[in-house]
């Protein structure tokens, strides 16, 4: 090993240190608000399970109002949606031995063939905050004593104003929003890491999206100006980045001679991408103009991701949504959060075998990886805590 | 149980309630010419203790109705200050009547605290500045050491026949390794093994935990005042915020040196600030020859002369030598904060060691 060897192993050393809780949080971050189910995935009366960030969670629709409440029986451990079992409106029974919790609270309220039990009213299993918002079942997960919740506001994208024609804020009146989610087999970090990457265009230069719309994404862009990439820090809002796609502080690729290739299309189309805390993506302007794209990389445990795919865009009448419905199922769907983002799950995918055994370590990364180190250092300030394994919790 | 009843006729023995953090309470009866502390350690009441002569302050106490003194005959580290504010040195106070004191921990504290003799190895060993060593122990695989961010851990080293008391400067996350932060002192038993035989792999003896200077619950602004290697149970604590289920408080640490040739850690201290935006921190050093520094010229009780609290539950953690724990408390009580909401660890060198002035 020569001196510059040692000196940027030095210096790689030191900056890993100051992204070193994204480094632990494999788990995700917790104390935050995740998207768990679309509103209409859980119909009045039913009862499904969750897992977020290790935490495994019951949602249940009593009377329109969504509960969330660990879905482990005290008792035994059951998993209570696997078998839902709801007696009256406002409890959750246990399908296995009949322990009734509140939905509200928590608190044990009957053992179905124990009703005099001396536990009744002392044990309770914990409950999880909830939000229902632009058709998408939001909950907070992380620690029970994290009271109150910081407003949902601040866990989802910001609002665009610097743009002639900003695209819709997801909880803005009169949106369409209509997405679809689906597991991905790779840990969060790699999942958000993906969605911003500036570097990745090439698994992207020949998807039908791409050659139906005759764009030019180019090969990949690289950071060449200072604000390339600007920090997102609103106070008590969203945190996180956006990539200056749309300006000329990135330069992109399109072609390369030592191997002659050369991107096609004869639209040049540079959609601004931004990155926010807990894990979000916005992509403006996507799939086609005045739309956007929201993705969510829910952490499941440290294998596993939940990726959702949201589009949002603005629809006033019912004729927009009728046309919007037409768009959505023809094109957007299985062009866009189909077959184009197929391409990010897969090389996700194929990165998760590395990363689980020591890659975070070992990777070596190029010109165009700025981003990527930025948004780690910035998650690794603007978390709010690191989800700790359930493993390791158990072991205390 | 059965000295309750024995001494519970005796003239002169008084009953002592020990109200500890989270409302648990015991009840001891004190002999007319027993300590505090022994009456309790006899009742099967084991109280944070250590060096039972009035010096380390470790069984410190707030006094809330009754009347209980401080042996004459003892000369002791307890302020005067904190005498007026009803602070007591149990291992070194009667009791004169029937009396209540509020312990600053909560009674789980020793409940399952079991003090321990371990034999530790020496994993690491690096120099933040001149005059400070990190020392890196690692204990056996299956010790199951666990401690309280801020406690301390009594060391001997090799050859050694003195123990020396050092606070970990990391939690109990990190174990089974375990770091301290060592001033260096000439003559001083573990100055002299550091820079001399200290090598990879040695042995060392630590018994421990040690002290009831842990963190309180409270959501409430927190200040941390250090001096020198005093910073190694704040360091502990910091981590420890950063980890606990909530929010994080609003956090000022005040963090001094006594020369900036001596200044060390401020890498670290960036550190933490970055991966907490709540936490704000001002360094200073004593003496600073450098024009364009950072750092600025007062020690860190002084360098809190602009700062004014907004939340009177403010609480306030402070470690380092004696008389900057006193000036740190009373200008803590001047800028508003309780007097019980101030929890303090003194640094005290041994008597025969000295700063090292040479390095």
């Amino acid at each position: 090993m020569d001196a510059d060897d040692k000196i940027s192993k030095a210096a790689r050393a030191a900056l890993a240190r100051q992204y070193q809780p994204y480094l632990e949080a494999e788990w995700g971050f917790k104390n935050s608000w995740y998207p768990a189910l679309f509103s209409a995935e859980l119909k009045e009366n039913e009862v499904k399970g969750v897992t977020i960030a290790g935490h495994e969670i019951a949602l249940r629709r009593a009377r329109g109002q969504v509960y969330a409440i660990r879905d482990r029986c005290a008792h035994r451990g059951v998993r209570m949606s696997l078998r839902p079992t709801c007696l009256t409106d406002d409890t959750i029974t246990c399908w296995y031995h009949g322990f009734t919790y509140n939905l509200s609270d928590g608190i044990l309220r009957t053992i179905v063939a124990s009703p005099d039990d001396p536990l009744i009213g002392k044990v309770r299993l914990r409950t999880y905050p909830v939000a229902e918002r632009a058709g998408i079942i939001f909950l907070f997960v992380g620690d029970e004593e994290y009271l109150p919740p910081p407003p949902i506001e601040a866990d989802l994208p910001i609002r665009i104003t610097d743009d002639q024609n900003p695209v819709a804020h997801i909880l803005d009146e009169n949106v369409y929003v209509r997405g679809i989610h689906r597991l991905g087999n790779s840990n969060w970090r790699l999942a958000v890491e993906n969605g911003f990457d500036p570097g990745h265009l090439l698994i992207h230069w020949d998807n039908l999206i791409i050659a139906a719309t005759d764009r030019n994404l180019g090969l990949g862009a690289r950071p060449i100006a200072e604000d390339a990439i600007k920090i997102i820090d609103e106070p008590n809002g969203p945190k996180g980045m956006m990539n200056m796609y749309n300006t000329r502080s990135y330069k992109f690729f399109g072609e390369n001679r030592e191997i002659g290739m050369k991107a096609r299309g004869k639209h040049p189309y540079y959609a601004r991408t931004s990155v926010f805390l807990p894990g979000l993506l916005l992509v403006e302007h996507w799939p086609v103009p005045a739309w956007a794209q929201y993705e969510w990389y829910v952490p499941t445990d440290d294998k596993h991701h939940e990726y959702w795919e949201v589009l949002v865009g603005r629809c006033a009448s019912v004729e927009d949504r009728r046309e919007a419905d037409y768009q959505y199922e023809h094109f957007f769907e299985p062009l866009a959060l189909k077959d184009f983002n197929n391409n990010d799950l897969f090389a996700r995918e194929a990165m998760q075998s590395f990363y689980e055994r020591g890659g975070w370590n070992q990777e070596t990364l190029c010109a165009f990886d700025d981003a990527t180190i930025v948004w780690r250092k910035l998650a690794a300030r603007f978390n709010r805590g690191i989800q700790e394994s359930p493993y390791r919790l158990a072991a205390r | 149980m059965s000295a309750v009843e024995d001494t519970a006729a005796r003239p002169g023995a008084r009953n002592v309630t020990l109200r500890f953090e989270d409302g648990d309470e015991r009840r001891i009866r004190v002999e007319r010419d027993e300590f505090v502390l022994d009456a309790a350690l006899r009742q099967g009441v084991p109280l944070v203790h250590q060096c039972r002569s009035g010096s380390c302050s470790t069984c410190i106490a707030q006094l809330v109705f009754g009347d209980i003194v401080m042996a004459a005959e003892r000369a002791t580290s307890l302020l005067a200050t904190e005498a007026a504010e009803g602070k007591r040195l149990l291992c070194s106070a009667y009791a004169r009547a029937d009396s209540e004191v509020r312990l600053h921990y909560p009674a789980a504290l020793i409940d399952g605290a079991e003090q321990r003799m371990i034999l530790a190895a020496v994993a690491a060993l690096e120099w933040p500045s001149p005059t400070v060593a990190k020392l890196t122990l690692e204990l056996p695989e299956d010790s199951e050491f666990s401690f309280h961010s801020g406690q301390y851990v009594r060391i001997k080293v090799p050859g050694a026949a003195e123990w020396r008391s050092y606070s970990m400067a990391s939690t109990a996350r990190e174990s089974p390794r375990m770091a301290f932060l060592v001033r260096i002192l000439s003559g001083g038993v573990v100055s002299e093994y550091l820079r001399g035989s200290c090598r990879l792999g040695d042995e060392i003896m630590i018994e421990g935990p040690m002290g009831a200077f842990i963190l309180h619950s409270s959501r409430a602004p927190q200040i941390f005042i250090a001096g020198g290697t005093g910073l190694a149970p704040i360091l502990a604590m910091l981590d420890e915020i950063r980890y606990r289920p909530g929010p994080r408080p609003p956090m000022l640490l005040s963090f001094g040196c006594a020369s900036e040739k001596q200044f060390f850690y401020r890498d670290e201290l960036e550190l933490r600030q970055w991966w907490m935006p709540e936490l704000r921190v001002i360094l200073s050093a004593d003496q600073v020859d450098n024009a364009d520094s950072e750092l600025l010229r007062a020690t860190p009780v002084a360098a809190l002369e602009q700062e004014r609290i907004t939340d009177p539950q403010t609480v306030a953690y402070l470690c380092g030598p004696p008389p900057m724990i006193e000036a740190a408390r009373q200008r803590l009580i001047e800028m508003g904060v309780a007097a019980e909401h101030i929890y303090a660890e003194q640094f005290v060198a041994s008597a025969i060691e000295k700063p090292d002035e040479s390095a």
